[in-house]
This record gives C-alpha cells, structure tokens and sequence, in this order.
C-alpha cells in the first residue's frame, strides 16, 4: 500500500514543481507529501549522519503532550454540564455516564479545533506558498492550545478571528515560526481577551449549557471568586484533579503534568523553565503568605499552582523554545519572573484575574533583553581573559 | 585529568578490528590543495614529470616558502582541475621501487637550530603538516605559536586506536616530539585518555628532559578527543592568539624526517563504518588512493549504483574523516592531507513512511523522541550485543526539512565550550564579525561544531556556515 502511495505521489508530484500547471500548490504539495514520508534528501554539507528528530517528530511529541490535558478537559465540558440537569442531554446517573460526559466535551471542542486548525493552516499554507518556503510544523502545536484554553462557550468566528490575529500579527509578519517573539497561541487569547472581554471572563463563560450552542451556565472558576473577594468554593484536591469550570482544557493539573512528564523525557520542553516558574511563583506567594494583607495574599501559596492557567503555562506556554530565553542561565530567570509576575497581578490586580498570559507575554517581551545580558557576561569573561593575558606580557 | 561531560558518542557499527594489512595495491597518491582550508595553489610540475618524494608539486601562491610534497617516488600522472581551472589534486603514480632511505648521504637534522629547522621544514615540504588555529590553516611560517596541541586520540565515531596505528613507530613519534618542542617557546600539549601506552612512552622519553612539553589527559564522550575542545581547556585563544596543531602520525612522519632526512609521509588509516565487510587498518602512504581498499569492503562491488567521481548518487558514501565531520571523496578519491580514517557509510536516499509517526526502534536521536531514546545505555555502548531490531542504523538521510533555528538549549549540551552556540551561529549567518569576535569565533573551528548540526531538529548546515563565517574574518584580517 505504501508502495502504491509512493507511485501514486511521484506520479503526481512533476505537476506540482515550479513550471507544472499546479506549480503555485508546490508548499501545500510538499507539506502533505512530507507528511506521509519523510523525505528521501540526503546530507550534502557538514556532518554526513544526522539525529533522526525532525520538526514534525519534536511537533508531534508537544501534541502528544497535550493529549491527557485534552482528554480530561473533554471529559471535564461534559462533567460540569451534567452537573446541571436541565442542560444534560443525556440520561443522569446512568452507568455510561462517564462516556456521556467524553462525548459531549469532544462535541463540544471538534469544532473549536476544527476552526483553529482550518483557519489557521490555511493561512499559513498562503504564507508559505507566498514565499515558496515549506510549511512549517508550529501550528500543529499553536493550533490545539489555542482551543484549549479559550472558555467552551467561545463563539466559533470569535476563535476563527483570534487565530488569525495570532498567525498573521503574532507570527508570519515576523516571517513565520521560529522568528516571533510572542507566543501565538497566547497572542490569540489575548485578543480574545481584550476585544470579547464578556466572553472571555466572568462567571457565565465556562460552562456549555446545550451541545452546540454559545449559551453557558453560571459556573463561578476559583480565580472568578477570588478576584470578587470570595474564598474558593473547590477544595484544592478538585483542583488538583481539575473538576472545576475553567477554560476548556487548562483545570487539570494531574493531566498537565503528565504531559510535562512527556515533554521533559522526551527532551523537548526546558525543565529550568518549568522548575524555576514553579518558584519564582511560590516564592511570591510565600511573599504574599508572610504579608498577609487580605484573604487573597492569605491564601496557601500553593493553591495558585492549582488555579487557572499556572500548570498549563508554566508547562505548555513559558517553555515555548521560540518565545522563551534561549540561554540556559536566562530560562532560569525568564521562568522565574513568569511565576513571580502571574502570582503579583493576580493578586494585586483584581482587574485580570488570570495573571499567567500577561506574565508571559510580558516576559516574551524581555527574553531578548535577558539573553542580551547573559551573553554579555560571557563577552566580557572573554574581554578579561584578553587583558590578563596582555597584563602577564 | 580533564574530565569532559557534554557530548555524545554515536553507537556506529563497523569499528576497525585491530589487524593491519599492507595495501599493496595503491600505486595513485595525490596532494590535493583542497584539503587546505583557504590554500591558492601554484602549480610547480608538469604532467609526466618525475618526482621524488619530498619534491613540491604545488605552494602556496601567498607565500610560496609553503611548498607541497610528492608523498611518493614517481611520475606526476595527472593535475586535476575543476571549474574555472581550479586546481582539485596532483595525481602521482608511484614508481615500482620503494623510497630507499639512504642512511649514508642524510644525516640526523639539527634541531636546536629553529631558524635553520623552520626553513628546511618549509623547503622539504613538511611545513602543510603543521596547522593553525584560529581559521584551520597552514600555520603561518614567521607565526610564533602559544602552544601547539597534539590530541593522540581521537573520539569521534568509528575513530582509529592511536596506540595501535603508531605501534612500531614510538621513536619517530617521540622524535617528532622533540622537534615541534623546538618550534615553540609555549608548551606543547600532548594530550591522552587515560591508561594509553603511548602516553608512558611519551612521558619517559620526552616529558622527562623537556620542560615545555606537558602530558594532559582528557576523559568523556565525543568531542573529548577534538584539539579544540582541549585548546580551550588548556590555552584558549584569543584574539591575536595562534595555537598550532598536529596529527598523530604526522608527528612521526616528521620524527622519521629528523632522524633520516626522508620525506616518508606512512599512514595507517582505519577502514570502517556500517558498509565495510572487514573493517580493520591498512598501512599506506599520505593522500594514497582509497579505490583498491574500498572495492574490497563493499559487499556488492559491481553493484551498479556503485559510482566514482565524488557524487552522492552511488549507494555508499566514502567519506574520508569522521562521519560527523569527513569529507566525501567518492570511490575513485584519495584519503585527505589530515585523515586516519576512512569512513564506508550506506546512502540515504529512501522515503521514510510516517518517519515522524511511527515508534523508531532503530533511529538514533540525542534527544528522547523515539523508542530508541528508552533502550538503557549501557546496552547501547556496548551496541554489538544488542538485538538486530534494536541497532540504530546509520546514513546519510537528512531526516527531515529544513526549517528555521527553534529549539533552544540542546546545542549546549554537546558543546563543551565557553561559548554561546546558538548566539555564534546566528552571528555567523548574519555575518556580524564584530559580534563573532566577542563570542569567541577563534576558539572554534567547524568540526567543534559537528555534534550541535548531528542533534539540530532544525536539519541546518553549521559547519559550513562556521568555515564561512571564519574565511570571511581571514579575508578581513589579510
């Protein structure tokens, strides 16, 4: 069968180069024959034997990553939609419920998926097509996180309008994956944030109320209630679990850290930036904790690990090898003033409840400016090293 | 002993077995001004002249004291040229009776007398055998070197056993030592793993009554055994700075040159990789013709994907070097000025199924992406015992598209360097010279850089962009 496919491309492929009379498809061509196999190109300058990781491996293995958070947060749009009877359009207390609620999450995200990687791909297929460069893997991982951490109830042309913001502004004006320097996936939040703010915030959001439609229940999210001056109703092992509303796929912090589990064997994701966001975030509520002005700064540092966006950022989001610091010395501190900056806005500004996206955005904006001064020490290790040599002559 | 931790050791099948065997058959030899890095050639012999080993066949149009020795008694049989006349080699046909060595007429060289030693280095055509750091050239003949760094092992994959390659050839080598002690007034490094014959040799008989030389011993993976990696622990340059740097058996060859007079460049070169049937040593003679030692490792040697002529088309790759950092020379090519090795790798030009998909038992990669990442290491060094499913295989596949530079922090771990790679690539490709030279452009030379292009997802060239990068400062600096 192979085989056959492999005819069947070489067959087609003279028509699609340049000069063939579909020679303007030569990108999309490549991208979906590189797809299926990987290329038969040989090394011809420097080293004759390569690693076997490509970008699509190192790709995958961020979606493969993702997948127990996506899972569990399907599973979590049909659990707190069942909570509500009215709106539960299956049989309650049944013994397939809990394949009731996978069902209706995964009705409930096809479409947002869909939409992102449809509009998404689309646009940078044109880009790429537009430049004759291949397409490049990014969006694969862009397009799924960006569904998975909007509300459920995210109206589709809202989602379809962000993700094109976020490719175009947030990416290909750069000149496309690996030259941005914010993370496109929260570029697309972002917008959603501060043009939609009523669907995007507030209590009414998180949870569907019908399979297809934009209408939600109440369902008040930790850092909602927080933020309004409440305590949590949700007990920190819910959280933990991630049976809370929340946006779509972020509430779980057991799936995310499996995922973690994945990206730090596997090599892809940094562990200095994931580690060093953990503590620069619990040192600051620890600084909270010890200050102690009012129920938020009261609140057990750790419970902003369990809240919101923290686990899924720190993991999926800050260690974004494009956006982040590239030094080794730098991840440390981009990470740290991640987890640092989320804990203080939440907690000092009731006005963005969700501190982790500007955090990272904010410090997306600094990575080069961290580099800049981590390489700098080493140039001036090296200028010392000069002089003293001079000086001993 | 300098412990070296980052790096990688590529579990490459086909090492040499420790056997050598005369390649009788090798009558071609050729000097080729390629090998050179930045080298004009000026032609100094005609085709059907008669050379004697020693005799130049070509110097260096920049400073023509650099001359090019005949490895070889002979007749010059072909000069061959490229595009734009471009001088490739000089072809030299040996003739039937070997290079006598007349003990009578040449007596011992003196080597106390450096001025007088420099210019018959340079007249007799031993001078190409020194090289210099920064830019990898020939070593400046008025340069005053701070050190000069002889590495007597070699970690790359698939590498020859120095110990064994220079068995016999002791008193040469340590003779060898003694002369480039003279041409330095800094140290000159000798550097080993730990527990080499070779290395009691040298500090009984060199390091002992010479003050300048210093025995240092490296341990770790793959680059451990690259001069650069041991420049920059034991001297690192700086601007201004030249180290020079000499091969194993160069060492000896200059050693058999003081004690007799004679230019008898011999050359022990390992024939290995995945597509030699019987990897083991040969010995021969500089720049020897690899076609006859080939043509009797390759499984199939009328297979007619089997072509000569320097091209990727054929179903082996000859690459004379290392596989990281080698050069391919093709069937019909001649074994490289510097090189011990000579490595037989299968090509990759196959389509690979869902290559990015599937679980990849047999792919090798630095990082944890496929299964091959789970087999233990242990069982990987010692990669003979392993089970056919699970050997990595290796050719000459690129394993992917090109695509921008996106992940970060991977080039550091096989980088043991003072340097930033990332930030020094990206200054090479923009060609920032300035910024080049504060990230330390002269410590490295491409080959320090092999492991980070093996590893990098993102499939780009580096090495040559660090050659680039490094003529285009030489040019700026001339």
């Amino acid at each position: 069968m192979f085989d056959n496919l492999r005819t069947f491309i070489d067959k087609i492929k003279p028509t699609f180069v340049k000069g063939g009379k579909f020679g303007w498809l030569q990108s999309t061509f490549e991208a979906f024959e590189t797809f299926a196999f990987t290329p038969n190109t040989v090394t011809a300058r420097g080293s004759h034997v390569r690693d076997a990781v490509d970008m699509k491996r190192a790709m995958i293995t961020v979606v493969i990553a993702l997948v127990p958070a996506l899972l569990f947060g399907m599973w979590n749009i049909g659990y707190q939609t069942s909570l509500h009877a009215e709106a539960w359009p299956f049989e309650l207390g049944t013994a397939a419920s809990w394949w009731y609620c996978l069902w209706f999450g995964f009705l409930r995200m096809l479409p947002l998926i869909v939409v992102s990687y449809i509009v998404g791909l689309g646009i940078e297929f044109m880009f790429a097509q537009i430049r004759h460069h291949e397409v490049n893997e990014g969006y694969l991982v862009t397009g799924l996180i960006i569904p998975m951490i909007v509300p459920v109830t995210t109206p589709l042309w809202q989602l379809a309008l962000a993700v094109a913001f976020a490719v175009v502004i947030g990416k290909e004006v750069f000149g496309g994956s690996g030259m941005n320097f914010l993370n496109p996936a929260l570029v697309a939040r972002a917008f959603l944030f501060f043009s939609y703010p009523t669907h995007m915030s507030g209590d009414s959001v998180w949870i569907a109320a019908d399979l297809w439609g934009t209408d939600a229940i109440a369902g008040a999210t930790p850092m909602g209630q927080l933020a309004a001056g409440l305590s949590p109703s949700a007990s920190a092992l819910d959280m933990f679990i991630g049976t809370i509303p929340g946006s779509t796929c972020e509430t779980s912090v057991i799936a995310i850290l499996l995922g973690a589990i994945v990206l730090l064997v596997s090599g892809i994701g940094s562990w200095r930036v994931m580690l060093s966001v953990v503590l620069g975030g619990g040192l600051m509520g620890l600084l909270f904790n010890a200050i102690g002005a009012n129920a938020y700064m009261q609140l057990p540092f750790y419970y902003h690990f369990l809240m919101g966006g923290f686990a899924f950022g720190a993991v999926f989001m800050a260690t974004d090898p494009v956006t982040s610091a590239q030094t080794n010395t730098g991840k440390w501190i981009y990470g740290f003033l991640i987890g640092a900056f989320a804990v203080l806005l939440r907690v000092l500004n009731p006005a963005y409840p969700e501190g982790m996206m500007l955090s990272i955005l904010l410090m997306n904006c600094f990575a080069p400016l961290i580099d800049h001064l981590v390489v700098g020490r080493n140039i001036k290790m090296r200028e010392c090293r000069a002089v003293r040599k001079e000086v001993q002559q | 002993m300098i412990k070296i931790k980052k790096g990688l050791d590529l579990p490459i099948e086909g090492a040499a077995e420790r056997r050598i065997s005369d390649a009788c058959g090798v009558s071609l030899f050729a000097v080729k001004p390629t090998d050179y890095v930045g080298l004009v050639p000026r032609l100094l012999v005609a085709e059907g002249d008669k050379v004697s080993a020693g005799d130049a066949l070509f110097c260096d149009k920049n400073d023509e004291r650099i001359r090019f020795a005949s490895p070889v008694n002979g007749e010059v049989k072909t000069v061959v040229r490229g595009e734009k006349r471009k001088l490739l080699a000089v072809v030299v046909q040996a003739s039937a009776n070997a290079p006598t060595i007349d003990e009578t007429s040449h007596s011992r060289i003196n080597v106390s007398d450096t001025e007088a030693l420099r210019s018959r280095m340079l007249e007799e055509g031993l001078w190409p055998l020194l090289r210099q750091r920064p830019f990898g050239t020939v070593a400046g003949p008025d340069s005053s070197p701070k050190a000069i760094v002889v590495s007597c092992f070699d970690s790359a994959p698939l590498a020859p056993d120095y110990d064994y390659v220079m068995q016999g050839r002791e008193g040469d080598f340590c003779t060898g030592l003694e002369t480039l002690a003279a041409l330095t007034e800094g140290s000159l490094f000798v550097t080993f793993r730990p527990g080499q014959q070779l290395a009691r040799t040298v500090e009984q008989h060199v390091a002992s009554h010479l003050k300048n030389v210093k025995v240092e011993y490296f341990d770790g993976p793959h680059p451990a055994g690259n001069v650069g990696t041991q420049i920059a622990r034991l001297c690192p340059i700086n601007k201004g700075d030249t180290v020079w740097t000499v091969t194993v058996q160069d060492v000896a060859t200059i050693g058999h040159w003081v004690a007799t007079g004679v230019y008898h460049p011999i050359r022990v070169i390992a024939v290995a990789g995945p597509q030699a049937r019987n990897p083991h040593y040969y010995r021969t003679l500089a720049g020897a013709s690899v076609e006859t030692l080939v043509r009797a490792q390759i499984l199939n040697p009328t297979y007619p994907a089997l072509q000569a002529g320097g091209n990727n088309s054929g179903s082996v790759r000859v690459v004379s070097g290392n596989v990281l950092s080698g050069t391919c020379i093709g069937l019909d090519g001649f074994i490289g000025a510097y090189d011990s090795l000579l490595t037989l790798l299968p090509e990759g030009n196959y389509y690979d199924f869902m290559g990015w998909l599937l679980p990849g038992f047999k792919k090798h990669s630095f990082s944890r992406t496929f299964m091959s990442g789970f087999v233990p290491q242990c069982m990987v060094k010692a990669f003979t015992m392993l089970p056919d499913c699970l050997k990595p295989n290796f050719d000459t596949n690129l394993h992917g598209g090109v695509r921008p530079l996106v992940f970060t922090g991977n080039f550091e771990r096989v980088f043991p360097f003072d340097i930033y790679p990332l930030q020094l690539l990206k200054a090479c490709i923009i060609g920032d010279i300035e910024l080049m030279e504060k990230l330390g452009i002269y410590e490295v030379e491409p080959e320090d850089f092999a492991l980070c292009e093996y590893i990098d997802p993102s499939k780009t060239d580096i090495q040559p962009i660090i050659r680039e990068a490094l003529e285009k400062l030489r040019k700026e600096a001339i």
